[in-house]
């Protein structure tokens, strides 16, 4: 008897305490880590940056609590965005996007997410571009010099694809592809960026379709180049690719977009704290001239900018899809 | 020549104050990490890693490495006291170091493990230095076929692991492999096996649920049959006559040191594959060409330095692909690489001529991390004695509560903590009726690895099987093919061969 | 006592075959949601490694339950009870509290669900003062939420409990 009556005390007298810090009104500042969910594995893009946004923030006291990312990689996305689904109105969860944000609640719909009202878009800080990579010693692309070789070489020969995973965002670009260009690769999917990267430099695959960071070691080390960038302009980490639009493409253009979004049902003011949080951690130095340095484009949207370029990004997505199958 | 200045010069950078402070503290946090069971080293670098952002990333490496590193060491330690591995990289040191405990050896047993740590450790940061330029080459060369030809030969190697009824030993091999196809397909995208459409199966199941499930839970409950809550575990003794019997005890155990150091060393490099699958392996080739293998499981201190020796040394050879290329050998390497990503280092090929301090800060970090992790272990003997020591009524609940947290920790979903009971349960019932339960959790673990590897090799092959056993094309995956042909047959002719020479000596 | 003398090796060991060949096909239904066969243009579907998985394990559940009819398996002639009553008790008793535990995570948070479990579990299997049991019990989930929380930064479920933590946090990081 005497354990519970002693518990019963410590529970009361430690409520009291938490009812009277709760009750004081103050602008929003989070009361205990917040969790920053990324629908992705360890060691990937999205990865990459939400513990470069945890790191930031920590290391410069940003925030009055720390920013905890946790890895949910399930299900392409899936399980990550069920998750932040559940926790509606929680002032304390954030999810760091990729494309599969996009894709998956259109590919999975058992799921039943809803994408415009499960979530509270709160700012894209940086969009990554694709490019197309072969092996520099490439036994079956030898001679190719230019994306324009490549695209005559592909036609011609059933070309191997590396990739990230079905459905992802690499096949659906190379299901944009076969369409503008006419010609068709077998595609092999693999675990992650990195795991393509090496592919790719190991023989096994002739091109990829990844991010400027994924291939980053291969591309100084002179073992992979990239024939073009699908951006309209070129990128300073790789002064020497011509980009989509010079080469008169420019119907080859595809980002991914690095947003942040809270559950949805959080009140304004906490939306406001988050999206401020991010703005300090977008013009932090490091944080800069880490991402530049890697290639990425630093893109900051918030508001209803942010809103109108995720319904079309929805609805281009959804497009792709449905002329994929 | 340059190697060796080289070395020389990372020798001297981990003898810097803080550098050699902050590995003595990851040796002793990795012992405890890997002792602790549900938590490896996996759990133990991924969640110091934010601590690292504080130090410049050399010291952040070489006290990851050393976490890494003690934890291979400590995962031996729950292995031999509380018969749970402490870690995937420990289970196969749970064979013959639990019945060494059980037979009032656990000294030999502990002795055994930490002498066959630093000899395979010793042996492969050796090989590592030597080696570096060229096994990187080779790595670099395994692509989805050589790795599924490796996966069969992994799994040719368990064949000897299981009990006498052959039935359920393949009924258990299947059932991990069945429960590792759980959650998204990768091939087609499509979600598998996800039963009642609850969510949590999205993400399939981590073996560490399968892991702590059978060897926490399900252990518990064994052990609180056996002794129905009353009697101690295991007692044990420490004089300096038992050290001096159980190195005594190594001369016996210098082949399981040779198969253990290379072997371990050899796998760790590929990438994918990383300790777990190297002291498996390990284990079951030396008890395959030991001369008296019907011993191996019964308590003798070769199955105790096989993996263990395997385990250190693959887990400085899963480093080798991580500094070289970029690519994980491991999933503990995987996590250190989005931890060099965020010191904002590029891991490549590159990284041996632009940050030699760090690369070789580390290499050395490693000579010296084996040298004071085996002095700490053994130290600490005593200490984790008193572990044993505590009352089983006392340690069975502080065990739960490790499990639970344990199981919760590396997904952060209940659901998974639901599922550990679950499994706990059934391979409680199912171990009280002969099924061997081991396969289960090596198959889960090795799963995805070899499906995923099958099923490209599939695609670039057009469907075609013949791609393993091409030799002019993929020479190393047929070569690694036959290997594992061979042994998949060997335990079979084994018997037989045995039988015909006794008959023939007799006779 | 006459049930668990009831339940003997034998019984459980058919009993657990049957119930294993049953779970084998549902396994085989539930994969066969995805395409099961092998087709020249993908190899191959998504559902044929698992249904030939569980295909395998129906065949070695087969082959234990033959053995059994035949007698050919030393659980098939055993006759003593699968488990003794006494050792039963314990076992029911820890799975029913650790049932109860993981359910009273999922709403009352892990730290207070762990006192409850601790002082039960101590109170029910040892000896100890009370005293002894109190300190411990209140002890455990403190370690446990330093070491988590604090030193690996891994928050676990709070359940309704979480508001009383917010002072603790703003504690610890101020």
């Amino acid at each position: 008897m005497s354990i519970i009556k002693k518990l019963a005390l410590v529970i009361v007298s430690l409520s009291l305490v938490a009812v009277s810090s709760v009750s004081s009104a103050k602008p929003f500042s989070p009361k205990k880590p917040v969790e920053l969910i990324i629908p992705a594995g360890q060691g990937g893009g999205a990865d990459e940056i939400a513990r470069l946004v945890q790191g930031v923030i920590e290391k410069n006291d940003y925030a009055s609590k720390p920013v905890i990312p946790i890895n949910k990689a399930g299900g392409s996305g899936g399980e990550a965005m069920t998750y932040v689904k559940k926790k509606a109105g929680d002032e304390h969860t954030l999810i760091i996007t990729l494309n599969n944000v996009l894709t998956t609640p259109v590919n999975q719909p058992e799921l039943g997410i809803d994408f415009f009202n499960d979530f509270t878009p709160l700012a894209r800080l940086i969009t990554d571009t694709f490019l197309v990579w072969i092996a520099t010693e490439g036994k079956n692309t030898a001679g190719v010099e230019t994306f324009d070789d490549f695209i005559d070489l592909a036609r011609g020969n059933g070309l191997v694809m590396g990739g990230t995973g079905s459905m992802s965002e690499d096949e659906l670009l190379l299901g944009m592809m076969r369409g503008q260009f006419g010609f068709d690769a077998k595609y092999v999917p693999y675990s992650g960026g990195g795991a393509v990267a090496k592919g790719l430099v190991g023989g096994e695959s002739d091109f990829t379709l990844n991010n400027p960071s994924e291939q980053m070691g291969f591309y100084q080390s002179g073992d992979s180049k990239a024939l073009v960038m699908m951006t309209p302009e070129r990128n300073p980490a790789f002064p020497e690719v011509p980009s989509s639009y010079e080469l008169g493409y420019p119907d080859l253009e595809y980002y991914m977009m690095r947003a942040f979004m809270a559950p949805a049902g959080i009140d304004a003011e906490v939306e406001k704290y988050y999206t401020g949080l991010l703005h300090t951690v977008y013009h932090d130095n490091e944080f800069q001239t880490f991402n530049i340095d890697d290639g990425k484009l630093m893109s900051w949207l918030e508001g209803f900018g942010l809103k109108d370029f995720l319904a079309i990004e929805y609805a281009k997505h959804g497009e792709i899809i449905k002329n994929f199958n | 020549m340059d190697v060796f200045i080289l070395l020389l010069e990372g020798i001297f950078v981990s003898f810097q104050p803080l550098n050699l402070g902050l590995l003595i503290f990851g040796c002793l946090i990795g012992l405890f990490v890997g002792a602790m069971p549900g938590l490896g080293s996996v759990n133990g670098v991924a969640i110091l890693i934010p601590i690292t952002f504080i130090i410049p990333p050399t010291a952040a490496i070489i006290f990851l490495a050393a976490v890494y590193y003690g934890a291979m060491y400590g995962g031996a330690i729950s292995s031999v006291m509380l018969g749970i591995p402490g870690a995937s990289t420990a289970v196969a040191t749970v064979f013959d170091g639990r019945p060494l405990a059980v037979k009032g050896e656990a000294m030999t047993a502990l002795t055994a493990a930490a002498v066959g740590s630093f000899v395979g450790g010793t042996v492969s940061v050796i090989l590592f230095t030597l080696f570096a330029p060229p096994l990187a080459e080779v790595a670099l060369r395994f692509n989805a076929p050589e790795t599924f030809a490796l996966m069969v030969m992994a799994f040719a190697t368990f064949v000897g692991l299981g009990g006498d009824d052959v039935p359920k030993t393949i009924f258990s091999i299947l059932i991990g492999l069945a429960l590792s196809t759980i959650g998204l397909d990768l091939i087609t995208g499509k979600p598998r096996l996800i039963f009642f459409n609850i969510p949590g199966f999205l993400h399939g199941i981590n073996f560490l649920v399968l892991a702590i499930g059978i060897y926490g839970i399900g252990e518990m409950l064994w052990t609180l049959e056996e002794t129905k809550g009353k009697v101690q575990m295991s007692k044990l003794s420490v004089n300096m006559k038992e050290v001096g019997r159980a190195f005594g005890a190594l001369k016996k155990t210098i082949m399981a040191m040779n198969i253990g150091s290379f072997l371990g060393f050899f796998v760790g490099i590929l990438p994918a594959a990383g300790a777990t699958p190297a002291s498996l392996m390990s284990y079951g080739i030396t008890k395959q060409l030991s001369k008296n293998s019907k011993e191996f499981g019964s308590g003798v201190p070769a199955g105790v330095v096989a993996p263990e020796c395997a385990n250190n040394s693959a887990s400085t050879g899963s480093m080798l692909p991580m500094l070289t290329l970029g690519i994980p050998g491991s999933p503990t390497t995987a996590i250190l690489l989005g931890g060099m990503i965020l010191w904002g280092l590029t891991p490549g090929p590159l990284l041996f001529t632009q940050e030699p301090e760090f690369v070789w800060g580390l290499i050395g970090s490693l000579y010296i991390a084996n040298f004071f992790t085996l002095v700490l272990n053994i130290a600490l003997i005593p200490a984790f004695l008193m572990v044993l020591r505590i009352p089983f009524a006392i340690l069975a609940p502080v065990i739960f509560v490790l499990c639970v947290t344990g199981g919760y920790a590396p997904t952060q979903s209940l659901h998974d903590v639901w599922l550990m009971l679950l499994f706990g349960f059934a391979g409680y019932i199912l171990r009280k009726l002969d099924y061997p339960v081991a396969p289960a959790v090596l198959s889960i673990v090795l799963g995805p690895l070899a499906e995923k590897a099958l099923r490209q090799s599939l695609i670039l092959s057009d469907g075609s099987m013949g791609i393993f056993f091409d030799m002019s094309e993929k020479p190393i995956a047929a070569i690694i093919m036959y290997i594992a042909i061979v042994l998949l047959i060997m335990p079979a002719f084994g018997p037989l061969y045995r039988k015909f020479f006794k008959k023939a000596q007799t006779t | 006592m006459s049930i668990t003398n009831k339940i003997t090796v034998k019984r459980a060991e058919i009993a657990v075959a049957v119930i294993l060949a049953l779970c084998s096909i549902a396994l085989m239904i539930k994969s066969a949601e995805n395409r099961i066969t092998w087709n020249a243009e993908e190899n191959m579907g998504a559902g044929f490694l698992p249904f030939y998985l569980s295909l395998g394990m129906f065949i070695c559940t087969v082959l234990t339950i033959i053995k059994f009819v035949l007698k050919r398996s030393p659980q098939s002639k055993d006759d003593s009870p699968f488990i003794d009553a006494e050792a039963f008790k314990y076992i029911a008793v820890t799975i029913i509290s650790l049932v109860i535990l993981v359910l009273a995570i999922g709403y009352l948070g892990i730290y207070f669900s762990l006192i409850f479990f601790l002082a039960f579990y101590l109170r029910y299997f040892s000896s100890k003062s009370v005293l002894f049991i109190s300190v411990f019990s209140l002890i455990t989930p403190v370690l446990t939420f330093l070491f988590f929380e604090w030193l690996l930064k891994i928050p676990l479920p709070q359940g309704i409990s979480e508001p009383l933590f917010y002072p603790v946090y703003d504690f610890m990081y101020s």
